[in-house]
């Protein structure tokens, strides 16, 4: 019995099915098939909807040593990465960058939609005169110097040529006060007592000019620097021997409040 | 390297040998052609003696000898051969005791003072032995007594004058400005030439160096750096008053120089990002700024000669520092003194003969005071002894030089005659250094 019911609704089912499409008069064409779009970004989706990203940076413009934020956007997005040191991200966030330099920051998004890029770029520009420096970080640069972080360079007798020894001193002088670029740094020139007084104040000045010469070479901000001479004026130590005298032909460190 | 040194020695040798040989010669013109005798007794009290009245004639006196005998005209036989009796006035002289053959004088100076409502009169003569002439009757009033030693000041250098027939103004109220160690800084100080009355043109409590006198002596110029500074400042201040700052390229400013018409400054810096210290020189009131050597080496010490038509300076150009010379349009650079080892402070004769400076040799480690004499480069050794000298200076009548000396275990200022005799300490505590003689004050032009 049932299974004559199920035949009986299944012929009738079919019938209607038969009626209606026979009671147009002309059958409708059959759609073509869509074309191909080119307007499609990611490679040939293998399913799912394509990721998204939006990325800024707040402010786009800083000073070197100050600091912006970069903030992001994703949908669909099951992995973010951003370049310039940033790293694996979640979806949705923001993070403070200190750029050193000028860079672009290119954010990608993957997900099972394909994958998506978007950048923004920051701009960083030197500190006007006013500074970006510090009370603490004046502190921690007179620190280094008393403890000989930043270290003095000695010449010859008469001489104001900077040796190898004085060059790889500045090298690491220079790591130092790249990190500060608003901090006013006072190179002073000495010289021993054997000289006379006039020509001694020349050649403590060329001694500190070519110190600031070299340090400009290695990357620090030549505005950040002043040099004056000091002649024989402030010898570091007062003997009279070859031994004092060669402490007190020297360029030294300090740097201005 | 050692032919070098060897020829260095024998220039060296050469040149003391050249000093013994030419040493009655030297420096001081005109040369003395004859020697004046002349005695000076000791001025006596006008009215009854005091202690006041000693005491005002016992600095009198002295002051008066030491300025007679420092002109290095005269020769002063010792006050123990005059005659005992004491002169006030012309009427008291025996003029045949003073020909006697021990004293011997050419010309007698004697007088009297009188000490009234807290100031002094000074009648002072000077009279021909021989002839029994009066030269000069002058009469003097000091406001105070204590400027009595300006009065003898003044008596002395009217006697140089008329004695030398106009050769010199005399010295003695002449000025010494110099660099003078004050706590942790230097100071400019002015002193009268032989040492006495200090006065203070500076109190800022910085680093004052290398003082030189305007023409007039109305103004000195020198660099300073304030306390803390990093930047030497040329400073033209006023003896008594105000001061102006001239404007210099660079954080490095020194030994500036103003020329002989009052006009010009010359001094040593450099620009901005230069390494090396040129001459410039410079409208005294600003603007007119010249880079006039603008060359490697250092360049220092400028000094004017006398007409303002040339500049000596310093320069390590050719290796150490040496003595060259320029016109003062920055042409015509040529090297004065060809000895090697370490030349400084160049400094020209008011006559424009000589130009004396300081020379290290090259193995010592002092320095002395040399005089190059320009048209023909002979050299001549002025200090000699273990100390060290340096910093020379001419008096206004080219007669003498001041420098400074560590010979008393420090450095302090000197004066002496310009062929190295007759040194005299003029100060002689703390650290006193540079100095520079005025020229004759505008009073007396």
């Amino acid at each position: 019995m049932k299974r004559v019911f199920t035949a009986l609704m299944v012929l009738a089912v079919f019938s209607v099915l038969m009626v209606l499409s026979g009671c147009k008069k002309t059958p409708p064409p059959r759609p073509t098939p869509p074309a191909p779009t080119t307007s499609t970004p990611a490679p040939a989706p293998t399913g799912g909807p394509a990721p998204t990203v939006e990325i800024q940076a707040s402010p786009s413009t800083v000073e070197r040593g100050g600091q912006a934020t970069l903030s992001w956007k994703t949908q669909n997005a099951t992995s973010v990465i951003i370049d310039g040191g940033v790293g694996n991200v979640s979806e949705t966030g923001s993070v403070v960058i200190t750029p050193r330099d000028s860079a672009t920051f290119t954010a990608t998004a993957k997900g099972a939609g394909g994958e998506a890029r978007a950048s923004t770029r920051v701009t960083v520009v030197s500190p006007k005169e006013a500074g970006v420096v510090t009370s603490s970080d004046i502190d921690n640069i007179l620190k280094a110097i008393a403890d000989g972080r930043i270290k003095d360079v000695f010449f010859a007798y008469d001489k104001s040529e900077l040796s190898p020894e004085s060059r790889s001193t500045l090298e690491q002088n220079a790591k130092w006060l790249r990190q500060y670029p608003g901090a006013t740094v006072v190179i002073e020139g000495h010289c021993d007592e054997r000289g006379t007084e006039e020509y001694n104040l020349a050649l403590g000045d060329r001694r500190a000019q070519g110190t600031r010469e070299y340090l400009v070479q290695l990357g620090v901000t030549a505005e950040q620097m002043e040099t004056i001479s000091l002649g024989e004026e402030r010898p570091f130590t007062p003997g009279q021997d070859e031994a004092a005298y060669s402490q007190n032909r020297r360029a030294h460190f300090t740097v201005k409040r | 390297m050692i032919v070098r040194s060897l020829a260095q020695i024998l220039i060296l040798l050469s040149t003391v040998g050249l000093l013994s040989a030419q040493e009655p010669e030297i420096v001081i013109r005109p040369p003395i052609t004859g020697v004046t005798r002349l005695a000076v007794a000791d001025f006596q009290s006008k009215a009854a003696a005091t202690a006041e009245t000693d005491s005002a004639l016992k600095v009198f006196n002295d002051v008066l000898w030491k300025d007679l005998d420092f002109s290095a005209f005269f020769e002063m036989k010792s006050k123990s051969f005059y005659p005992n009796k004491p002169i006030r006035v012309p009427l008291d002289v025996t003029f045949e005791d003073w020909q006697s053959s021990v004293v011997n004088a050419d010309f007698l100076l004697f007088g009297n003072v009188q000490l009234a409502g807290g100031g002094a009169v000074v009648e002072a003569y000077l009279y021909d032995v021989k002839t029994k002439q009066q030269v000069l009757g002058k009469r003097f009033t000091a406001a105070s007594t204590t400027l009595i030693r300006n009065v003898a000041h003044n008596f002395a250098d009217e006697v140089v004058f008329q004695l030398s027939a106009g050769t010199s103004r005399g010295v003695a109220r002449t000025q010494i400005a110099f660099s003078s160690q004050k706590g942790g800084g230097k100071e400019i100080q002015i002193v009268d030439y032989d040492g006495a009355n200090p006065r203070t043109v500076t109190a800022n409590g910085g680093l004052n160096k290398f003082p030189e006198w305007s023409p007039d002596n109305s103004r000195l110029a020198f660099v300073t750096r304030l306390p803390d500074s990093s930047r030497w400042e040329i400073w033209v201040q006023e003896v008594s008053g105000g001061r102006s700052v001239l404007s210099t390229p660079s954080s490095y400013a020194s030994s500036p120089a103003i020329s002989p018409n009052g006009q010009r400054i010359a001094f040593s810096s450099r620009s901005q990002e230069a390494t090396d210290s040129d001459i410039y020189v410079a409208n005294v009131g600003g603007g007119g700024t010249r880079n006039l050597t603008n060359h490697q080496g250092i360049d220092t010490s400028p000094c004017w000669s006398p007409t303002g038509q040339q500049i000596a300076f310093i320069s390590d150009r050719s290796g150490g520092p040496q003595v060259w010379v320029l016109d003062a349009d920055g042409s015509n650079v040529r090297r004065l003194v060809l000895e090697g080892g370490h030349c400084d402070s160049p400094e020209w004769s008011p006559d424009g003969r000589l130009i004396a400076y300081s020379w290290q040799a090259p193995t010592q480690w002092k320095h002395d005071v040399y005089v190059v004499e320009v048209a023909t480069g002979k050299i001549f050794q002025l200090t000699v002894g273990g100390a060290s000298n340096e910093s020379p200076h001419w008096s206004p009548d080219g007669r003498h030089i001041v420098f400074q000396s560590t010979r008393s275990g420090s450095k302090q200022i000197f004066i002496m005659n310009a062929d190295g005799k007759n040194v005299r300490q003029i100060t002689a505590y703390g650290i006193n250094e540079s100095p520079a003689w005025s020229g004759y004050s505008k009073r007396e032009q």
